[in-house]
């Protein structure tokens, strides 16, 4: 593995504090300068099981979690023998090549090859610093930072933070990590590695936190949601920030409540979203319906997670895009925006509450649980956005129709409170004015006109799309096209192919619906197109085909877990030799 | 000066001549012209139903939204700008078949809405299916042999889900109805009116002559007596009590939210972010 890179993975059960010391170390690393990918790998229990977390930092750009694994922190005999075990890749992660940290208790397991073991008093070392056994944690921390040739001070601050400041408890944990940091190097050999630490910090954060700042940075008002992993981290973030943001969130009886409120909100004039998994948007379908009807903004956070049904509810998939595309009776114009990374995930969803108003019209956002639950490094944000409230009316405006025939589609709206402007927003089929026209008044002319306008905001939406973003496609033999939160792993498997000499490169769509027609010409002459994505009907490929009508391949994972760059850039290169 | 002509709609009503929602779009319209809210203040909300067809026929701000849903989005109209008076309309299916998980938290949560139901004991726009509050026997196109279904008690349910004011109307009796919807529109918390509305096409059991033989107007001695209103939502039969059962004051929702109570949603600045926003992720 490169010396420029390191991959650290705590093993242990759930309620073992896997994911707590995993965020010790990420942010080791990012306030080291480093860019940093963590993966999170779960279950749907309390307490038990098997879980571990990944970090992946360098210097240089990190785009997934990586291939290979560096340093284990072994919590537990389980963790010590799978994350070793070279038969055992679960999911696609990869067994330790390098120092397993464990505790010297743990000992008559088979010795691997690949593996140094560094067996550290952690219990022990612990023991003598606090009466909390989770602080063993932190022992094993210190040993591992040691291992790769971390300064210990930025250790110690990243504790105290983790621990709130410099009370007992923060100085306890301080302590034991240090007595673990100076084990290690008093009594092993540290990896070979090259890594550039700094003083810059770079931002660390996830999905669901970059869909909250997006929305928030995009106007967001109010956000009305219910529970649903792995929706929920978006939920947990807005709702902590409440008070600072100045926000309005409720968490009512359901989801179908949930969508309606926004709705009525946004109706107000008032910008407001909400979000959840499959399961709750699929409760949430009529009413998106109605949003399209009634032109009424509104943005829908759709985090999806292995389905189908309750599915696997820690587990990742890019199985709803039939669903979101499909969602509704009857034609609407919708927009589906899928952001391929954290950052991206901030600007897509700010733009989302600008298209949603300007449009008139239901947006969504489509994220994952990878995406949404793994952090990444930012290294700024660019805050500077202006808010477009669309075409409004004036008060009093002489002759006002609230669906007025226009050349783009756009009418002006009316908001509650303004004089001189009241008229009824209808689910019926209606007239330019709001009036009904689905029963005995039905006009087939005039139910022709109003669909057309409706329908007419997408075009006025596609004229306005940015170009399409490739990666090392100019020169590409082999176009892969990728959607959504598989941009990262797709790139480093590129980058694979290129230094096998495959010219290979990337069409990347975080605008899946409507698709921007430059996606033909960048289909264009290509020996081969191969589509990857997380599901099993390869739901996305049927949308490119059927819009560009081209022949491809097709790249699909459905076990629950996210691509890895390695094992893809090999079902890449077989499908492209075939 | 607000007059009754100033909520007249430009459509004409679609409902069945003698329908019982008639005089609750009456009632509803001279009610706001008597308080003063101008229609451009006023946002009337309905699910899907005979009943909600209301806000087409009403010069105001009017939602005709989802079967059931109509409570969901008045709240949130609500919510964003209190300075509107909001009411939401439907009917007995809407409510009490579709919506009923709405009716409750929304009761439950007090929010500052007058939620009225023309109660007609059938499914109207539908041509007649027995509907929640249908009684024990009643024949219908879905229930030829006649409903076997204990019929929903909105006032009872209305109260247990906490409403702060629970009344129940007669369309026959346009004066008291008046003077009912009144009171919940200045109640400030969720109003609750029941309106028996005799659907003249397809519910001929409980017709106007049905409601003009039971009714009885009843007068609370103390609004504030829940037991005592308990009791009275479960008088039904040779008579009914029409009037208003329950009347307390709560803080209303919005008024507890950290943020909303102290300015209204629609007045608050959007928060500019800053790098100290964010000071968390480094």
């Amino acid at each position: 593995m490169s010396k420029e890179e390191v991959v650290i993975r705590i093993g242990g059960a759930a309620g073992e504090g896997v994911q707590s010391a995993g965020s010790v170390v990420a942010k080791s690393f990012s306030r080291t300068g480093l860019s940093v990918m963590t993966y999170n790998y779960y279950q749907d229990i309390v307490r038990g099981g098997q879980s571990w977390y990944q970090v992946r930092a360098s210097h240089n750009k990190v785009r997934s979690q990586g291939d290979g694994l560096d340093v284990l922190i072994a919590l537990n005999m389980d963790a010590l023998v799978r994350h070793t075990n070279p038969e055992i890749n679960e999911g696609g992660a990869s067994p330790l090549s390098g120092i397993a940290i464990f505790d010297t208790s743990l000992t008559g397991y088979k010795k691997q090859d690949k593996v140094i073991y560094c067996p550290v008093p952690l219990s022990e070392i612990a023991g003598k610093h606090s009466k909390v056994s989770l602080v063993k944690n932190t022992v094993a921390i210190g040993a591992a930072m040691a291992s790769i040739g971390m300064s210990f001070d930025v250790v110690a601050d990243v504790i105290r933070d983790q621990f709130g400041g410099k009370g007992e408890v923060a100085e306890q944990n301080v302590s034991a990590a240090k007595e673990g940091y100076d084990y290690f190097t008093q009594n092993f050999k540290k990896l070979d590695k090259s890594l550039n630490f700094t003083n810059k910090k770079k931002y660390l954060l996830g999905g669901g936190e970059a869909v909250g700042l997006g929305a928030v940075n995009g106007g967001l008002r109010m956000y009305i949601g219910y529970p649903m992993t792995p929706a929920s981290s978006a939920l947990h973030y807005i709702s902590s920030h409440a008070k600072d943001f100045n926000l309005f969130v409720k968490v009512p009886e359901d989801e179908i409540s949930a969508i309606n409120m926004a709705i009525g909100a946004n109706y107000a004039g008032l910008r407001a979203m909400t979000g959840s998994s499959g399961g709750g948007f699929s409760l949430m379908v009529e009413a998106l319906g109605m949003a399209g009807m009634l032109e009424i903004p509104l943005v829908v956070y759709e985090a999806q997670r292995s389905g189908p049904s309750t599915g696997l509810p820690t587990k990742t998939e890019q199985g709803d895009l039939n669903l979101v595309l499909g969602a509704s009776q009857g034609d609407f114009p919708r927009i589906v925006l899928a952001p391929r990374n954290v950052y991206d995930t901030f600007l897509l969803t700010r733009e989302a509450m600008n298209l949603a108003e300007k449009y008139q019209t239901p947006v969504i956002v489509m994220s994952d649980l990878y995406l949404a639950e793994h952090l990444e490094t930012v290294d700024k944000f660019d805050f500077n956005f202006k808010i477009d409230h669309g075409l409004r009316a004036q008060d009093n405006m002489k002759n006002y129709k609230r669906y007025e025939y226009t050349e783009s589609g756009i009418s002006p709206r009316a908001i509650p409170g303004q004089p001189g402007l009241m008229h009824n927003e209808d689910s019926d089929e209606h007239s330019e004015s709001g009036d009904v026209v689905s029963d005995a008044e039905t006009d087939p002319k005039l139910r022709i006109a109003i669909m057309e306008k409706r329908m007419r905001k997408l075009n006025s939406y596609i004229k306005e799309m940015p170009p399409t973003d490739t990666y090392r496609l100019d020169d590409a033999e082999y176009a892969i096209v990728q959607w959504g939160s598989t941009q990262g792993v797709v790139e480093e498997a590129v980058d694979i192919l290129r230094n096998k000499g495959i010219k290979a490169g990337v069409i990347e769509i975080n605008r899946v619906f409507p698709l921007n027609p430059d996606i033909a010409g960048l289909l264009k002459n290509r020996k081969k197109i191969v589509v990857v994505e997380n599901n099993f009907t390869g739901q996305f490929n049927r949308l490119l085909k059927s819009e560009f009508l081209v022949s491809t391949s097709l790249i699909r994972k459905f076990d629950g877990e996210a691509f890895y760059p390695g094992a893809l850039a090999e079902e890449l290169e077989q499908e492209i030799k075939r | 000066m607000v007059t009754v002509a100033d909520f007249n709609g430009t459509v004409k009503p679609d409902w069945c001549p003698a329908c019982g929602n008639f005089a609750q779009l009456s009632a509803i319209k001279a009610v706001l012209a008597e308080l003063g809210i101008e229609p451009h203040n006023t946002v009337v909300v309905s699910g899907i139903g005979c009943s909600s067809n209301l806000p087409e026929f009403i010069k105001a701000y009017g939602f005709h939204g989802l079967h059931g849903r109509a409570l969901p989005v008045a709240s949130a109209v609500k919510w964003a700008n209190p300075k509107l008076t909001v009411i939401a309309y439907g009917g007995d299916g809407d409510g009490f078949f579709e919506g009923t998980q709405h009716f409750y938290h929304t009761a439950k949560r007090n929010v500052d809405i007058t939620y009225i139901v023309s109660d007609n004991q059938i499914f109207g726009l539908t041509t007649g299916q027995a509907s929640p509050t249908s009684e024990i026997g009643f024949k219908s196109k879905t229930t030829p042999y006649g409903n076997i279904e204990e019929p929903t008690n909105p006032l009872t349910f209305g109260l247990a889900a906490g409403a702060t004011f629970v009344a129940r109307g007669f369309s026959g009796d346009p004066k008291h109805l008046n003077e009912i919807i009144k009171r919940g529109i200045q109640h400030r918390g969720f109003s609750f009116i029941d309106v028996m509305s005799p659907c003249v096409t397809f519910n001929k059991l409980n017709t106007y002559d049905y409601f003009r033989k039971r009714v009885y107007k009843y007068e609370a001695k103390d609004l504030t007596d829940f037991s005592a209103a308990y009791k009275i939502s479960q008088e039904w039969g040779d008579k009914i009590p029409i009037g208003i059962f329950y009347e307390k004051t709560e803080r209303s929702y919005i008024d507890m939210d950290p943020v909303a109570s102290q300015t209204p949603m629609i007045d608050i600045e959007p928060v500019k972010l800053n790098e100290k926003l964010v000071e968390e992720f480094l």
